[in-house]
């Protein structure tokens, strides 16, 4: 459930904002940055998960 | 050959240029940047609609709107500022003022969920409840970058 609504929550973040972005031109260039912001999300989340889950408070 | 608007040949060779200066994005009037603002903030996906940026338009409708029913649906809640206990200088209790600025970025889908009750009685017991504040703080966040954006294409700074 987690992960889906993470999944869900940076696809939609990641849609935006490659469509805002004012450096890309083109649609391939808007797919490569949302894709990036897209794995940026998952990747960071994952990573904070597992470097906060030893912690006991 | 003589161009067709009469320009002789010592002035065709700048004609060239006009074409990409003709391609540059142009500032719309300041009326109609005012309200696709405006429309910009209570429809997400409005402004740039009115700006002829259809497919954008939908994109951000889709997108900022699903994000926010989804929330509602998550049994989210819609923040209003309350008055903090004990009495500060603030007056108000500063992160229900931060949550209310992050939802009602979303415009009609804040004022008309307001309006009709959806999301006004909290389900924090719901095992969704968080998550469906996030999708509806997220929802009005990304909508301020998207009426950001519909302004600057309005002031010609971008296509």
């Amino acid at each position: 459930m987690h992960v889906l609504m993470m999944s869900l929550y940076a696809a939609i973040a990641a849609v935006v904002l490659a469509a805002v972005d004012p450096k890309s031109d083109t649609t391939r260039q808007r797919l490569i940055h949302g894709l990036k912001i897209f794995g940026s999300f998952l990747g960071i989340g994952l990573l904070l998960s597992w470097v906060l889950f030893p912690i006991p408070w | 050959m003589q161009p067709r608007d009469g320009l002789t040949d010592d002035i065709a060779p700048g004609y060239a240029d006009r074409s990409f200066a003709f391609d540059e994005p142009r500032p719309f009037s300041l009326s109609r940047r005012a309200a696709a603002v405006v429309v910009a903030w209570l429809v997400p996906g409005a402004g740039h609609l009115a700006l002829g940026r259809y497919g954008r338009a939908v994109l951000f409708f889709l997108t900022i709107s699903g994000a926010f029913i989804l929330g509602l649906s998550l049994e989210g809640r819609l923040f209003w500022p309350t008055v903090a206990e004990p009495p500060s200088t603030f007056h108000f209790d500063l992160i229900t003022v931060l949550w209310f600025f992050a939802q009602i970025g979303s415009g009609l889908c804040y004022l008309v969920s307001y309006a009709i009750g959806f999301g006004t009685r909290p389900h924090p017991e719901a095992a969704t409840f968080e998550y469906g504040n996030a999708f509806m703080f997220l929802a009005g966040l990304l909508n301020y970058l998207v009426i950001h954006d519909a302004f600057d294409i309005a002031a010609g700074r971008k296509r």
